[in-house]
């Protein structure tokens, strides 16, 4: 997921300073850069549903998911999303829809058969509250950020460059050129600076995001101490599970609400999901504070 | 505070609707009778999510003890059951009168506002029969303040959205409905 996603953004970052260095104009890499947001904020839940495989279901198919569904968006005073699931071993279930309206709600076959209603309704409802939280929406959009963020400095690096060298031009011709060379040089190391920085700072929100849904599901369903049995159960067995499963879904590891990898393969930082031990730790206090404050 | 909200991701949970709502079907039901033939089944229920705490746990005991002794008084039965996905119902049952249902469930809704967990309560159903005797139920949704016809459908989880529309054109002048029909949502397996 990590080495996915830094890719995919190298790779616009690398296509937009092409799209500088064959001299496009602005007008066309502007073009170029709103277009590929566009598909990804259109298509980017259609795309991952695809790729996953996940196939939305009837009532008929899952009465008991769609139950649990209906009467936690009912309690969270929320459209019905779409229903799907993915037949796969690994327990585990994501979200995906710009908005609330067209949000699906995924579980794995794994996840049905594993989990007890009340553990499902936690998962669900973490789900949920990354679809009330718009967090599909918030991190396209953050991302984009990021992006533009880069592409500021790169070009005011660029246009700096240029106007060096047009000053360079103006006294002599002689080593205009070189400093030409030696500024696209610096612009491509402070892009990949900055996203850099914008990456792992991402990651930090998405961590963030993962905890508000926790909190969300917990306040939503009145059992933080569900949510954590589901997270325990559902760790462990992904630990357990084959890495050939693991890296045939290590690609949407960011929708689901247990990454799908190897335990401490990463740094904390890049991390798109807090530790275990600390969501457990977040929720223990939620149930302590519903346990003691007696309202 | 959507905002604010939306970009931290902090929420809390939607309290109930204005009570007097839940009270409009103690008028509209007399148009069900009269024009349309649809008549109580004599039943009805709430639900709502129990919280496994003590103070949550003592304000449901005290107050299924008053509700139980009140509809006593007026001639009606209340039971509590879990279901399979871990919510509460109350069932009240009074074949007489569909005010003493609905004076009933207010009193169970009541007494959870009252008691601070107003956001716990799910809906109320009230069963109702046509003509033919097929079931209908009229659903209320304490989040939303507003109702919306359920009528399952033979097989399973099947439900007859044209009956539904048919209803909702029959008394929406009379019931405050539901506007979002995805808000329709259904509840299977009610326990009565």
């Amino acid at each position: 997921m990590l080495l996915t996603l830094f890719l995919l953004g190298l790779l616009y970052a690398v296509l937009i300073g092409a799209l500088v260095a064959s001299g496009a104009s602005g007008v066309t890499i502007a073009i170029v850069a709103v277009a590929l947001f566009g598909f990804q904020l259109l298509a980017s839940d259609k795309l991952a549903l695809a790729t996953m495989g996940a196939r939305e279901v009837t009532p008929q198919e899952q009465p008991e998911l769609h139950a649990i569904v209906e009467r936690l968006c009912i309690q969270a005073d929320l459209p019905k999303p779409r229903v799907a699931v993915m037949n796969h071993n690994m327990p585990n279930a994501f979200a995906t829809g710009r908005t609330q309206k067209t949000a699906t709600v995924c579980a794995t076959t794994g996840l049905l058969r594993m989990l007890e209603p009340a553990e499902l309704e936690g998962v669900i409802g973490h789900e949920l509250s990354h679809v009330i939280n718009r967090d599909v929406l918030v991190m396209t959009l953050a991302s984009f950020f990021a992006m533009v963020a880069a592409l500021i400095i790169r070009f005011a690096f660029f246009f700096t460059a240029f106007g060096g060298m047009g000053g360079g031009m103006g006294g002599g011709r002689g080593g205009g050129r070189d400093d030409g060379e030696e500024a696209v040089l610096v612009v491509i190391l402070v892009s990949m600076v900055v996203y850099a920085i914008s990456f792992v700072l991402l990651r930090t929100l998405s961590r963030y995001r993962e905890y508000a849904a926790d909190r969300g599901s917990a306040v939503l369903t009145g059992r933080p101490s569900a949510l954590a049995s589901a997270l325990i159960k559902i760790s462990g067995t992904i630990e357990r599970i084959p890495s050939n499963d693991l890296r045939s879904a290590e690609g949407m590891s960011a929708f689901f609400i247990v990454p799908a990898r190897a335990k401490n393969s990463l740094m904390n930082i890049f991390a798109d999901h807090p530790p275990l031990e600390k969501r457990l730790a977040a929720l223990a206090r939620l149930e302590a504070q519903l346990q003691g404050s007696a309202k | 505070m959507g905002l604010f909200d939306a970009l931290v991701g902090r929420r809390s949970v939607k309290g109930p609707a204005a009570r007097e709502r839940l009270f409009a079907l103690s008028t509209a039901y007399i148009t069900l009778q009269t024009e349309q033939e649809i008549g109580s089944a004599g039943v009805a229920g709430i639900v709502f999510q129990p919280l496994a705490t003590s103070d949550f746990q003592s304000i449901v005991r005290d107050m299924e003890e008053v509700v139980k002794a009140t509809a006593s008084d007026m001639g009606a039965t209340v039971e509590s059951r879990d279901d399979d996905y871990g919510f509460r119902w109350l069932i009240v049952r009074d074949k007489a009168s569909v005010e003493d249902l609905v004076v009933t469930i207010n009193g169970v809704s009541s007494a959870l506002e009252d008691g601070g967990y107003g956001e716990r309560l799910l809906c109320a159903v009230f069963a109702f029969k046509d003509a033919k005797g097929a079931p209908i139920n009229f659903i209320y949704n304490y989040k939303r303040g507003s109702w919306y016809p359920f009528v399952p459908a033979g097989g399973g989880q099947q439900r007859s959205t044209e009956r539904e529309l048919q209803l909702k054109a029959q008394i929406g002048a009379e019931l405050p409905i539901e506007p979002e029909l995805e808000r329709w949502f259904p509840l299977w397996g009610i326990p009565f």
